[in-house]
């Protein structure tokens, strides 16, 4: 008998009741497995480098126990990994520093119609994304010139990119043509107009392409087995595939040399994030 | 080709300086043509002689040999008729589940969820990292013995030796690797395609009744086709490219080489013998099958990809 009047004394509220979620829910479960795909092969990665090699033969996938950061060590002395990382750091940094200055000196003209068949010149960077391979002469170019194996001739396989090129033209016609005209009535020089008026107003552009090619030289495979015997002069990559040949079986070891390397890539990557994003999907997405 | 200013456009300065910008320009181009351009077209070029990788030996014209041996002769123009087959079917395999699963992913990452930006960074991270990080992450990750997977395929029953099994199971294993490390550009350029469609069409449909997935095949599907195009585009002729991995993950072995590796190993000597020549000739004309093979695919995928457009942007 008390329970109906209790009832009545708090009706229950019936608010508008939205239905259950259920994309929402099913789009979650699906997205975690995937995550899951991504995370644990980075988590093992991780785990394994904190592992004492007996430890990891026993059983690779258990949590570690006690950290343990030898491996660290050894792999930056015994496999010479404070060399190669200065070595990537040169490449990486020259080449795309000579490819971003001469570039914007090639884009803004093509940009702006300055020379006579800047659309002929375009297309020419264009059309390198289609184009067979330049592996072998290349090879026979640098063997010619006599570069082979020096950090000279290495850098100079850099210094180019035309998916680079193309951003910056791209990006370059954005900028209103009145800037020019105004600073050249204020008498200012071709030059120094490029140099600190159009180099800075175009930076978000720039901070893109600098990215995108640092990022391939820094991760470069191929280039390095072609052109560098020397091993005082290979970058990281190369060591690190060296490393893997003389220690194979020493996982352990080798999951910290792995992650030396990826670590200044992952800072560069959530710092940058919206630039190189931003570069990749540019220009995918128009008509 | 001349490069000249053309006058009526250039503001800054009559006479000598009108040359100022074609000086800045050639350094650039210069180098372009030198070291990316003119090498590219060189390739067809060297692909009619002998060229070994010593400096200074004669490189003799041969005429079409290379192409001869590569595709007709003997036994080993048999192996190059398989790795050109295994590369059309790593392009297909690829393409089709890489555009698939990067097109679901973006149409969830698309919704209003908590933490679609961890989702969309994590996905594109292997992106940046490079076939060396993603090679040897999955190597370990696929360790035969005691590994993460080979412990989950065994609550199944499953016996693998992964990458160091039988040659299509190794080839599986990299197509899946290429894949994951992929599929993140696939994503961000559909998410990029999504975020330009306007939100006033699907109100509208909303409106008038459309559901999930009449909403997608009306709207988005053809609202997305610049995306679509590009990703298409994009991942056939990367794909067709793509060898690095194989690389990385297994090696020079038989029954799992594809045409870029190909190349690579008889160009560098590469191909396991312990005094393997450089075949530089060869290897160029190996380097225009493949061109051939990306022009042909890469233009057919282009002319259906605007006759798509066409009819559904007029």
């Amino acid at each position: 008998m008390t329970a109906p009047t209790i009832e009545k004394e708090t009706p229950v509220i019936h608010e508008p009741s939205k239905p259950f979620p259920w994309l929402k829910v099913i789009s979650y479960v699906i997205l975690v497995v995937v995550a899951i795909l991504y995370i644990a092969p980075l988590f093992m990665l991780v785990n394994a480098s904190f592992k004492s090699l007996a430890e990891f033969f026993k059983d690779p996938i258990s949590p570690v126990s006690d950290l343990n950061f030898e491996n660290y060590t050894n792999a930056w002395e015994r496999a010479n990994f404070s060399r190669y990382m200065v070595n990537s750091v040169i490449y990486a940094a020259v080449a795309t520093a000579v490819f971003v200055i001469t570039s914007v000196f090639v884009a803004f003209p093509i940009a702006r119609g300055l020379v006579k068949g800047s659309g002929a010149l375009l297309t020419l960077y264009v059309v390198a994304l289609f184009l067979p391979p330049a592996l072998i002469p290349q090879f026979q170019l640098i063997l010619n010139l006599g570069v082979y194996n020096t950090r000279l001739g290495y850098i100079m396989l850099f210094v180019v990119n035309p998916i680079g090129m193309i951003i910056l033209v791209n990006y370059i016609k954005s900028i209103p043509r009145e800037l020019d005209e105004s600073a050249a009535m204020d008498g200012c020089g071709y030059f120094r107009f490029v140099w600190s008026v159009v180099l800075p107003l175009i930076r978000p552009a720039v901070a893109t392409v600098t990215v995108l090619h640092a990022i391939g030289i820094w991760n470069e495979l191929i280039l390095p087995t072609i052109y560098l015997t020397n091993a005082e002069l290979y970058p990281i990559t190369r060591g690190l595939i060296v490393f893997e040949g003389q220690y194979g079986s020493d996982w352990p070891g080798l999951a910290a040399a792995v992650l030396m390397l990826m670590l200044p890539m992952l800072f560069l990557f959530i710092l940058m994030q919206r630039y190189i994003i931003g570069g990749l999907t540019a220009g995918a997405v128009k008509g | 080709m001349a490069v000249e200013v053309v006058k009526k456009n250039y503001l800054f300065g009559g006479g000598w300086k009108s040359w100022t910008p074609v000086f800045l320009l050639l350094p650039g181009f210069g180098l372009y043509l030198l070291i990316a351009f003119g090498p590219s077209l060189a390739t067809a070029g060297y692909s009619l002689t002998d060229a070994t990788g010593v400096r200074g030996a004669p490189v003799n014209w041969i005429g079409f040999d290379n192409y001869d041996e590569f595709l007709f002769r003997g036994l080993a123009s048999r192996d190059n008729i398989a790795a050109l087959n295994r590369t059309l079917i790593f392009s297909f395999l690829v393409t089709t589940v890489q555009f698939s699963l990067g097109l679901g992913l973006a149409l969830l990452l698309n919704q209003r969820l908590k933490g679609r930006t961890f989702f969309r960074t994590l996905f594109f991270l292997p992106v940046i990292l490079g076939v060396v990080i993603q090679g040897l992450m999955w190597k370990l990750f696929l360790l035969p013995n005691g590994g993460p997977v080979s412990e989950v395929f065994g609550l199944f029953g499953i016996q693998s030796e992964f990458l160091g099994g039988q040659p299509s199971e190794a080839f599986l294993w990299v197509i899946v690797v290429q894949i994951w490390a992929n599929v993140g550009i696939t994503m961000v350029i559909f998410l990029a395609g999504m975020q330009t469609i306007d939100e006033d069409l699907y109100e509208a449909a909303r409106i008038d009744g459309a559901g999930g997935w009449n909403l997608f095949r009306n709207i988005t599907w053809p609202q997305l086709t610049p995306a679509i195009n590009t990703n298409f585009l994009l991942n056939i002729i990367g794909s067709l490219q793509a060898w690095q991995l194989f690389l990385v993950l297994i090696g020079y072995k038989n029954g799992t080489q594809v045409l870029g590796y190909e190349i690579f190993a008889q160009g560098f000597g590469q191909t396991g013998g312990v005094s393997a020549a450089f075949r530089q000739g060869f290897a160029a004309a190996a380097s225009i099958v493949l061109f051939v093979l990306v022009l042909v695919l890469g233009l057919s995928a282009n002319w259906f990809v605007n006759r798509r457009e066409k009819k559904y942007l007029g």
